[in-house]
Parts: C-alpha cells; structure tokens; sequence
C-alpha cells in the first residue's frame, strides 16, 4: 500500500534533486545538467549581494507572518462558529458560501481584486465615497499591498481550512460535554475548556506545516497584483527569482535562490516542530 | 459560423487557384520531397500548420515539405516569456528540430548557436542563397546587428516594412465641440487635456473624461519626449538607446527627470487616467467605446479603426495628430517599426540538409516567396494586377487582414521574411493613412537602437546588474508618477543608488559590445 507513495516521491520529489546541483554550475540548456562547468557559490554570491534579494526575503518574512498571524486563526474561528450553529440547512448553506473562493483560479481572484479596489468602479471606493473620502488607488499604494494581498488569503482559504478543524471537532468525545451539561457548563466555557483543548494537537501540527510554507506566499497572486510602484512591499522571493530568473533564462540563479529557500524553510520547520514538542508534546515527527 | 465562412472561402479560392504557373526555378530538391521537422511558436501563432494554403503553396514550388513538431505551443498573450520558454522546453528536451523559428529568437540562437545548438550561416549564405546575400549586402547594418558576439549569423530575421508603429491619437470631434485648435506644443496639449477633464466635452453633465489614456502604461511615460527625454531607444520599453555613437540609458537623463516632474504633475491634476497602470490592454477598448477617452499613444492601424465607433457616438472622431513640439520647440515621434525583428527563423545543429535548408530559406527572399509571405496564396487571396499583388475584396470583408493572413500561413513572426508594407495599406482605413501622411510630411522618426550580442564576459554582468536596474528604475518611475515620492527630490539620491546597482557597468558592457557589432 506504501509503494505509490514511495514511487511517487522518487520520481517527482527525490529525482529531481540530481538537478539542484545547477545552482553551483554555470548552466546552459543545452550542454545539459552533468556538462555545464562548476561555478561554486557564485550565483549565492550574486544573490546575497543584491538589496533587492534581500527586500524580497524580508517582504516573504513579512507577509507570511501577517497570513500567519490574521490568517492561521480565521480558520480555528471560523469552525468553531459553524460548530455552535444549530439550524442544518443554514450551516451547510454558509460552509457551501465560504468553501467556494478556494476553488476559485488566481487570475480570477486577481481581476476581483483589481476591480473592487479600483478609484474609479470598485465597490471599495464607492463605499469610502458616501463616507466623503477620496478615492485611493490601493493598488499602487505599496502600504495598502500588505493588507490586501493577505485580506483576499484569508478571503479565498480560510472556509476550505476550516474543514480539517471542524473534522477534528467531530472527532471530540459527545460523553465529555454530556458531563459538561450535567454539570452546568455555558456553551461558552464548553468551547472553552472542552473543544479548544480537544483539538489543539491538531492545530499544532497545522501550525508546524504552515510554518513550512513560509517561504512559499503563493506568488502566482502577488505577480497578477504588484506593479513596479508596490515592488517595495509586495516583491518576495518568488517573485523575484521570477523576474531576474527565470524570464531571462538564468535557471541556475533561480536554482540557487530555491535552494536558498527551502533551506530556510527546513530550518524554520525544525524549530517548530522542536519548541512545539518541548512545550506542548505534540510534534510532527 | 466564422469558421465555416473561411474554409468555404477557401475551398472556393481552391477552384479558382488551380491553373498557377509551374515555378520550376523555385525548385530546391528533385524527385521525392524533402521533409524538414519544424518548430515554430511566435506571438500570432503557437504552432506550424501543414494544411496552411501557403505552406501548401511552398511545397508545390520548392518540393521542401516543413513538418510541424512544435513543443511548448500555447496561446499566452505574454508573447516575451511565453515563447522563450516554448524555446527553452525544446532546447531541455534535446531535440532540437531541423528548423526553429520563434518570437524572440535572437537573444536564443546566439546564446546557444556558438554551443553548437544553432548553425552558423555566412557561409551557407554566401555558397548557396543569393537572394539572402544580395539582401545582407545592400543591408550591412541589419547584418551587424543579427549577428552573434562571435561575428556569426544564427538566424534569418523577420523583417518589418513600414516605418510607421504608434502614433497621438486625439478626439477632434471634442475639440470642435469646445472651440479648440490643433495642439501644435506641449502648453497646447496640456491646455486640451484639461479642457477635456474641466468642459464636458461628451456632454454628459459629468466630469468623467479621461483625457489621456493609454492601453501600455509605457505609451504615458513615452510623453516624457515632450521634455526632451526618453523613454526607450528602439521599439522595446525601456530600452537603451545611442547617443552620439555612445549608449545610455534614457532613464537617467536630464529630460527625463523634467518630464516625469511634469507627468507627475499631469496625474495629480487628472489629466491622465488616474487607473493608467491597472487598466491594462482592454483600455482603449473600454474608454473610447464609453465615450470617455480623449487621447492616447497607440499603433497607426489599429488605433484608426475605432472610427467604426461614429455609428454608436455621434460626431466621433478619433485622429492623429502631429507629435506636440516639446518645450525645446523639438517634434518627435519615438516609436517606429523597427527595421529588423529579433523574430525569426534559425537551422538546428543537428540538421542533416543545411544546404538545401538554406536554399529554403533563400526561396522566401525570392519575388514568388516574397508575395508568398506577404499576401498569401495568388488567386485564393490576392489577384495580380498590373504587377502588384491586390487582396481580394472577400478576403478583406473576413475581418482584421492580419489575422485572417496569418490564418493561412502568411505573415508568420516566424519565419524569415522580408515584409511590404504595401499588404498593410490595401486594408488601412482613410484615418490612418491620413495619419500616416501627417507624419511623414513631418519626418518625426528618429533613429533606432538595434540591440547587441554580448560575449559571455558581457552576458555575466548585464545579467547580474540589469535586472536589479531595471526594477529600480520602473519602481521609482511609477512611484514618482503617482506622487509617492518626489522626482526633484530624489533625483541625486536616484542617480548615486542607480550607480550602486551597477548601471555604468552594465553602459560599459553595451559600450564594448556595441562597438564590436557597428564600428566606430
């Protein structure tokens, strides 16, 4: 039963590894992965010594606290909430309405976005006008990038994220808030005492996965959303390698900053996974 | 439905086309037919079509047969990154087909010809294509600027005809309707784009024009030009360009800085679309069929087609104007058609017929191939009258004569061929041939930058320096447009982190390179 699995990541995770060594190789296309020269950590070099490589790792950092910080907990919330409501068809209308977005493709997202926070149509801006504000043109604001770019993650993900937490609820003893009720207990400190604690384990690991992904803010959206004039805030590391990398054909380089970033993103997974088995005993591995 | 018109179009084109002339000359290979595997992928079309009337056409007349293996094909409108990557596929999957043409060719084949991945064809041309070498001799410029860092061709250039690209287009209806003239300078213009926002020139009671526009948030920062900058130095954005045999950057210009000062102040008054950088291609599109749109920057052909729209707006008229004279009194126009494409069409290294391969090419140089290339198959979608090549009348009723060309196999990016521009002016409207007498009476073209092949010295620095310039400078551009910050300023401080990115040494690469290709 473990053999798909096993061959599945041969041939599409551990395979492709032969290939990482064209981040130390001055790479051509043509002369292949095994005849192109070594070059040792110059294209490192080439990306440590650039201000805008380095923008780009903080602008990564930056944003993927800010998902982590608004956008880990909107799910947590968000089932705890499906959880206390009681009228079926409601529940299961709403979840229908949240899940949606996620299946919606980026470009969509992006032209949704682009349309809703336009001076001159968007919805955003006819709101702050019968406030008796000024348009602002976020989209060129590199301090609205931010704000924005994480509001539609949450907007898009949070419904779909909350289906592991809710599975997890369901999987909570029905006996101990019997004994609750038995004993008097609001709703409130039942969600409290009992749900939240049920489920953390699984919130831990969620957390330790998510911590993962830092590296990878999903730059399909950020390439659709930024313009030169919010590149200050908005270019991460993706975007980046996209720009200098791979549209010029310099795969090595883009190697090189990949390499760079699934480092950072192991070394950041290793420290989750250590504190959280310190402190709480539930760890990924 | 529109399909179904075009194959019976070219079914009944097919009755008529039979009795054509044997053109034995045009032969390259005897017996049974030659077959060379093609890949071919470039902004018009993803891939090479055998049924094309025109392919069927070269066949008949050369017995070389192109048959199509085209990885990577898609329908991306990104046509810069789309096709290099289509390139880069076929490259990584290491066939490489006897022919490759592509958009965005040139930087590819002299890369990867010196590899051995492309041949060289000096000498292929000189033995054996004399139509070519005939073209390369009158033409020693174009051959310069082809030619890779190792003084080699890689790659037989599509050839642009025509000189005119993008032009000022402007509302002359509006300015009728408020009582103005002509604007002959920049003041005028200024003063006629804020009639537009201030009068109501569409009548409608609101303040919702939208005098200058443009479909490329590039076409704004070209009205730089009317401070004496630059935007670009050939037919690329933010391209470099030659000054005084010497290349610079037009973005750390003096004209420049003025310029974006004045375009700054520009947006802030409303004068240009305040959406400029998101509205993206539907732009022209959107704000002139709403009746908002006052003026843009936009090609000749089809710019001048939405004069159709007089039937929905009344009164609309939509024509160009002579380039404002820029407060030096200078009046230029900076876009042209550029005389050499980097598009075009290379032989494979590992091509077993290079002879008869260039021979082939050679064929599209010829007078038959020419027209071939140009006006599609005789008889099916031209006619010969009185020497010259005339688009039947039902094949220009099909829709936009470009597209529908391409449809059959002509005009290809692709492929290297010579353009006449005289297939374009059968179908331009009266308003852009209008246009384009306005400016050649005016001679507002300047000069272009060709590009240059870098050695691989060169290539390692541009590579690390360009880019990270380039993002600087686009950054603070729009920044300074949209009034997050101040060109005046910012302009020392722009100019020494400029030279921290490495802009003079990416100048000084260009500089050699530049010398090597053209002398001087």
């Amino acid at each position: 039963m473990l053999m798909p699995a096993i061959v599945w990541f041969i041939i599409f995770l551990y395979k492709p590894m032969y290939g990482l060594q064209i981040a130390f190789k001055d790479y051509s296309i043509f002369r292949g992965v095994a005849d192109s020269p070594w070059t040792g950590f110059e294209h490192f070099e080439t990306l440590f010594s650039n201000d805008q490589f380095i923008r780009a790792f903080w602008n990564t950092i930056k944003i993927s606290a800010l998902n982590l910080l608004f956008g880990f907990p909107a799910p947590i919330i968000l089932a705890l909430m499906f959880n206390e409501v009681i009228n079926a068809t409601y529940k299961k209308t709403a979840q229908t309405i949240v899940y949606l977005p996620h299946f919606i493709s980026s470009v969509i997202i992006a032209g949704i976005v682009i349309t809703a926070f336009s001076p001159s149509v968007g919805i955003v801006n006819t709101v702050l006008g019968w406030l008796g504000i000024d348009p602002i043109y976020f989209l060129t604001k590199p301090e609205w990038f931010r704000p924005i770019f994480v509001g539609t993650g949450i907007w898009q993900e949070a419904g779909f994220g909350s289906i592991v937490f809710l599975a997890a609820i369901a999987g909570v003893n029905p006996s101990l808030y019997e004994s609750a009720v038995v004993d008097g207990a609001s709703r409130w400190q039942m969600m409290w005492r009992i749900t939240i604690p049920s489920i953390l384990p699984t919130i831990i690991i969620m957390l330790i996965i998510r911590i993962g992904n830092v590296m990878e803010v999903s730059f399909e959206l950020i390439i659709l959303l930024y313009q030169p004039a919010t590149y200050e805030t908005a270019d991460v590391v993706n975007t980046f390698v996209y720009r200098q990398g791979l549209q010029s054909g310099r795969y090595d380089f883009a190697a090189a900053a990949g390499l760079f970033n699934a480092v950072v993103a192991f070394v950041l997974v290793m420290v989750a996974n250590t504190l959280s088995r310190r402190y709480s005993r539930t760890s990924l591995w | 439905m529109r399909k179904l018109l075009l194959s019976s179009a070219i079914a009944a084109g097919m009755v008529a086309a039979t009795p054509t002339v044997a053109q034995d000359h045009l032969k390259i290979v005897e017996g049974d037919p030659l077959e060379l595997t093609v890949q071919m992928n470039h902004a018009r079309y993803p891939v090479y079509e055998e049924s094309w009337p025109v392919e069927q056409q070269a066949r008949e007349w050369t017995n070389v047969h192109l048959i199509d293996v085209t990885v990577g094909a898609n329908m991306r409108t990104d046509e810069n990154t789309g096709k290099t990557e289509a390139l880069n596929l076929m490259l990584a999957s290491g066939k490489i087909p006897d022919i490759v043409g592509s958009s965005r060719i040139k930087d590819f084949v002299n890369q990867y010809g010196p590899e051995g991945a492309f041949l060289p064809l000096n000498d292929l041309i000189d033995e054996h294509a004399p139509n070519l070498k005939k073209f390369f001799e009158e033409k020693p410029e174009i051959a310069a600027a082809i030619s890779a860092a190792d003084g080699k061709m890689y790659y037989i250039p599509y050839l642009p005809d025509g000189k005119y690209g993008r032009a000022y287009w402007i509302r002359t209806d509006w300015l009728d309707a408020l009582g103005l003239d002509m604007p002959e300078t920049v003041e005028d213009y200024e003063k006629v784009l804020r009639a537009f926002k201030t009068q109501d020139p569409n009548g409608n009671g609101e303040a919702d024009e939208v005098p200058y526009f443009a479909r490329q948030w590039p076409e704004l920062i070209r009205l730089v030009t009317l401070w004496d900058g630059r935007s670009s130095g050939s037919d690329t954005s933010h391209d470099f360009m030659v000054v005084d045999g010497k290349i610079e950057h037009p973005y750390a210009g003096e004209g420049y800085r003025e310029g974006i000062k004045n375009l700054a102040r520009w947006y802030e008054e409303g004068l240009v679309d305040a959406e400029i950088f998101t509205r993206g291609s539907s732009a022209r599109d959107f704000l002139l069929s709403e009746n908002l749109g006052g003026s843009t920057h936009d090609w000749f052909a089809s710019t001048s087609g939405y004069n159709r729209l007089s039937s929905d707006i009344e009164g609309f008229e939509f024509k160009a104007m002579a380039p404002p004279a820029s407060v030096s009194g200078k009046r230029i126009e900076e876009h042209r058609r550029i005389p050499i494409k980097p598009d075009g069409w290379a032989i494979g290294g590992t091509n077993k017929h290079p002879v008869e391969t260039i021979k082939y090419f050679d064929f599209w140089f010829t007078e038959e191939g020419r027209r071939l290339a140009n006006f599609g198959v005789e008889g099916m979608h031209y006619d010969m009258k009185d020497g010259k090549a005339i688009f039947k009348q039902e094949f220009l009723d099909q829709g936009p004569v470009n597209r529908s060309l391409y449809q059959v196999g002509s005009q290809l990016q692709g492929r290297g061929y010579y353009q006449d521009y005289d297939y374009e002016i059968q179908w331009s409207n009266e308003f852009a041939l209008e246009g384009i007498k306005l400016y050649d009476e005016g001679d507002y073209l300047i000069d272009q930058f060709l590009g240059v092949a870098f050695n691989a010295d060169e290539q390692k620095i541009y590579d690390r320096h360009w880019g990270s310039v380039r993002d600087y400078m686009l950054e603070r551009q729009q920044a300074w447009v949209l009034g997050n910050g101040d060109v005046e300023a910012e302009w020392d401080d722009y100019q020494s982190q400029l030279e921290d990115l490495g802009l003079s040494k990416v100048i000084d690469v260009m500089n050699s390179a530049y010398k090597r290709q053209y002398g001087g």
